[in-house]
């Protein structure tokens, strides 16, 4: 038995670069039938990212980019700019259960395609509208670039090495896609909700939020305390020694995590040092906090003799928190991964076999869900206009002609 | 309104610290009765984190812990007694959803594998949050925040504009807990897939989420990439293409600005009365602007630096160059932008008072987000739970009580 949970639900997509279409990646992984919506004048962006194994842009259906945040999607073209195309578009939302888009500002509104025109169409549309700062508010209308929205909303101020300056956040995608999590989060409470009651709702999720969200430590630390919290590094507040070390081998590193006293002792005790554990300077919690520039020099000694693998295999064999600082190709490579089927080979028409990363859903030990490449711009056009708007041949053919199909 | 958007889910959290308990928020902020279950005497080790008011330590003061667990009721059961076990069974019985985040052998162990479990409620949604997962080689591995963001890659790849010196700054862990969140998140997502799935087939699922997986995920456009081509990541500033940085310090604090883009570029050239230094030709397209990137960044962090953050800011607004301060918490809390959207919310608790907690990220027109109950107090709602749901009488309160149960 394998149903799954979107079956039946059908989206249309206005989703451009990461942020939003990662959310219909979700969808669509579930079941969802989404319908990408783009046009030759403007395809998304991430079309003509990181095109994959060539030195020039080959066209627009090559991008890893795109790849590996649109599959499992149907693609149509549509002109938005003609009022026909609009036309069309309403055609498709009528036939829809959820709209999805993240404009840079009320691109939907110009368009005549706000929630309240959707409700007309559609009594019990659920309208998801991702942005940088909200839907409302002084910056409803600026563009959403993950690195400006973590600048403004505190998360730059606390990524960094202790003393140093703030740093932008790791992968560039970072809040583009914990947004589009919390998106598909929301989307799938509120179908759950229309399941119940036949209600739909708009739903209006802010990227800088998102970062809020995951930054309860230092927001309250400034409510409670009108501290204001600095970069950190990669120590922790109650746990030493807490850090990451420098190994064996080219940029090799390994975590390393102690919480108790009798994690210390089997951590002494795993790297052949027993009598650490007896050094005053580090022989409870608070000493081994207080004295940990120390404690690291020590702990690197150590390291720097063995792999990134062998120190973290050595230490979770005697119950201490250890791992390697995996590079992406580590990642990729990693056997915990491929034995989990993490990545996966997906048959691309033009790109030929891709191998992908899948979504983080797993049920009753295997991988969930749909999974199909992602659509070449226009690919299901045929499907779109002739199956689901049931439009005659003529007619698809006359509004190619007029650009209107483009 | 008719009520929220998961009004009449019940969900049990078996969970400790942060991943369980934000999957749990996520329901419970949005409707869901969650019943948390925490161990006697001290509870969620998120109540001994902090940050607390004054910094002094109390169980009910936690900010973590206080945030994590709003709208949720909370239990103190010792799941490794008899009869503690048998509670917790009974409370599985009664559930829709049960969210965990324990080591896997311990569950196994305990007798609260899913199999047994679905004998007992054949509807059951267990979601099972873990740092890798209840499948493969590192399944049984202890970790934390720091161990499971090193393990995906992340930190690898943070600072996102590289270091300046590779041997001496390690891979970084973000600010936080962010790798207990986004494990958490998908698990909030993963959960409401198995809960829609029950809906159509009547049966529950066991959702397995690895917190590596659901980190690694996050990096997908980077694995795509690595996964295809033969790439080695380089750590060091300068040697990613197309990392550059974008962080300039003004008179009195630092923006973060993009105006590498054709577009930005000409904008931002002529908002900065169009220099002489920038005819140069090192600077005339958007390639060779990225390969001489630090001498224009010089260039122009000439100018900022004579001008305040506010002066920078304001005049890429009337440019339209993307741009925002280098906010710390304070300044994000007292911007304008925080106080239209009402990024922060008053909460009222028995024993820490009112104080300021982040909203919900996502504002839903029908079925909003909001704080009903505050965080239970350690045990609050024993008595309710308990006698009222499971008919114990308050006599056997005070044996379990008295034996360390509950």
């Amino acid at each position: 038995m394998h149903e799954l949970p979107l079956e039946g639900i059908r989206v249309a997509d206005f989703c451009h670069v990461w942020a939003g279409p990662h959310v219909t990646q979700w969808l669509a992984v579930m079941g969802a039938e989404v319908i990408k919506i783009e046009s030759h004048l403007r395809p998304d962006l991430t079309r003509s990212f990181f095109a994959g194994g060539k030195t020039l842009m080959p066209g627009l259906n090559q991008s890893v980019d795109f790849a590996v945040l649109n599959y499992s999607k149907k693609g149509c073209t549509i002109n938005m700019t003609l009022p026909r195309g609009i036309e069309l578009a309403k055609e498709i939302i009528s036939l829809s259960d959820v709209v999805t888009e993240n404009f840079g500002g009320p691109v939907m509104d110009r368009w005549g395609l706000g929630y309240p025109d959707l409700k007309k169409l559609r009594g019990d549309i659920i309208l998801y509208s991702g942005s940088g700062f909200g839907r409302t508010g002084p910056y409803k209308e600026s563009p959403a670039y993950a690195p400006i929205i973590d600048a403004f909303a505190g998360l730059t101020s606390l990524n960094g090495y202790s003393g140093g300056e703030p740093c932008p956040f790791g992968v560039g995608g970072w809040t583009d896609l914990t947004a589009a999590q919390h998106g598909a989060f929301a989307i799938l409470a509120a179908l759950h909700h229309r399941y119940r009651t036949g209600e739909g709702q708009h739903i209006d999720l802010s990227m800088s939020e998102v970062d809020c969200a995951f930054l309860p430590d230092a927001v309250m630390d400034y409510t409670m305390n009108d501290r204001v919290q600095r970069p950190q590094g990669n120590r922790d507040i109650a746990m030493a020694p807490h850090g990451c070390y420098r190994c064996q081998g080219e940029d090799n590193w390994v975590t390393i995590a102690v919480s108790t006293d009798e994690e210390w002792k089997a951590f002494c005790n795993a790297v052949g040092n027993p009598e650490w554990a007896n050094d005053e300077r580090f022989r409870d919690g608070p000493s081994r906090w207080r004295n940990q520039d120390e404690l690291d020099q020590l702990i690197q000694g150590w390291t720097r003799n063995h792999t990134d693998w062998q120190a973290a295999g050595l230490l979770q064999e005697a119950g201490v928190m250890a791992g390697p600082s995996l590079s992406p190709q580590a990642v990729v490579q990693d056997r915990h991964l491929a034995e989990r089927e993490f990545f996966f080979d997906m048959e691309h028409p033009e790109m030929g076999t891709v191998r992908l990363p899948r979504l983080p859903l797993n049920m009753n030990h295997s991988p969930f869900g749909k999974y199909e490449h992602a659509p070449s711009i226009g690919e299901h056009n045929d499907y779109v206009f002739r199956e689901l708007l049931k439009m005659a041949e003529e007619e698809i053919a006359q509004l190619q002609e007029e650009q209107v199909i483009f | 309104m008719s009520g929220q958007a998961l009004s009449g889910l019940k969900v049990v959290e078996w969970s400790d610290f942060v991943s369980g308990p934000y999957c749990g928020k996520l329901l419970a902020d949005l409707g869901a009765e969650v019943i948390k279950v925490e161990r006697p005497g001290t509870g969620d080790k998120a109540r001994s984190y902090g940050p607390f008011p004054q910094d002094i330590p109390h169980p009910e003061k936690s900010g973590l812990f206080l945030y994590l667990n709003t709208n949720k009721l909370g239990v103190t059961l010792d799941v490794r007694t008899a009869t503690g076990a048998q509670i917790l069974s009974k409370l599985v019985e009664q559930a829709d959803v049960l969210v965990e985040n324990n080591p896997p052998r311990e569950v196994e162990e305990l007798g609260f594998a899913y199999k047994r479990l679905s004998e007992i409620n054949p509807r059951l949604v267990m979601a099972s949050i873990t740092p890798f997962g209840q499948t493969g080689p590192y399944r049984d591995y202890r970790s934390c925040d720091l161990i499971s963001f090193n393990a995906s890659g992340l930190a690898f790849v943070n600072p996102s504009d590289g270091v300046e010196d590779p041997e001496g700054q390690p891979p970084l862990k973000g600010p936080g807990h962010q790798g207990d969140f986004v494990a958490g998140l998908s698990g909030a997502v993963a959960t409401m897939a198995a809960v829609l799935t029950s809906r159509v087939t009547g049966s529950g699922q066991h959702v397995d989420v690895s917190e590596q997986e659901a980190l690694a995920s996050i990096m997908r456009s980077y694995l795509g990439l690595h996964a295809i081509e033969a790439m080695t990541w380089k750590r060091l500033k300068g040697s990613i293409p197309g990392m550059v940085s974008d962080k300039y310090h003004c008179a009195d604090g630092m923006v973060y600005l993009l105006c590498g883009q054709d577009r930005f570029w000409a904008q931002w050239m002529k908002a900065m009365g169009d220099p002489d230094w920038a005819q140069n030709e090192l600077f005339q397209d958007r390639i060779s602007r990225r390969e001489n990137w630090d001498a224009a960044k010089a260039m122009i962090e000439e100018w900022t630096r004579e001008r305040t953050v506010e002066e920078v800011v304001r005049t890429a607004d009337a440019s339209r160059v993307p741009c925002r301060p280098i906010n710390t918490v304070k300044a994000l809390a007292n911007s304008e932008l925080a106080a239209a959207r009402d990024y922060f919310v008053d909460v009222d608790h028995k024993e820490a008072g009112t104080v300021k907690y982040p909203v919900g990220p996502f504002k839903l027109s029908q079925t909003p987000w909001r704080v009903q109950r505050p965080a239970p107090l350690l045990g609050e709602h024993n008595e309710e739970v308990y006698c009222n749901r499971l008919g114990y009488t308050r006599q056997e309160l005070t044996v379990m009580r008295a034996g360390g149960v509950i």
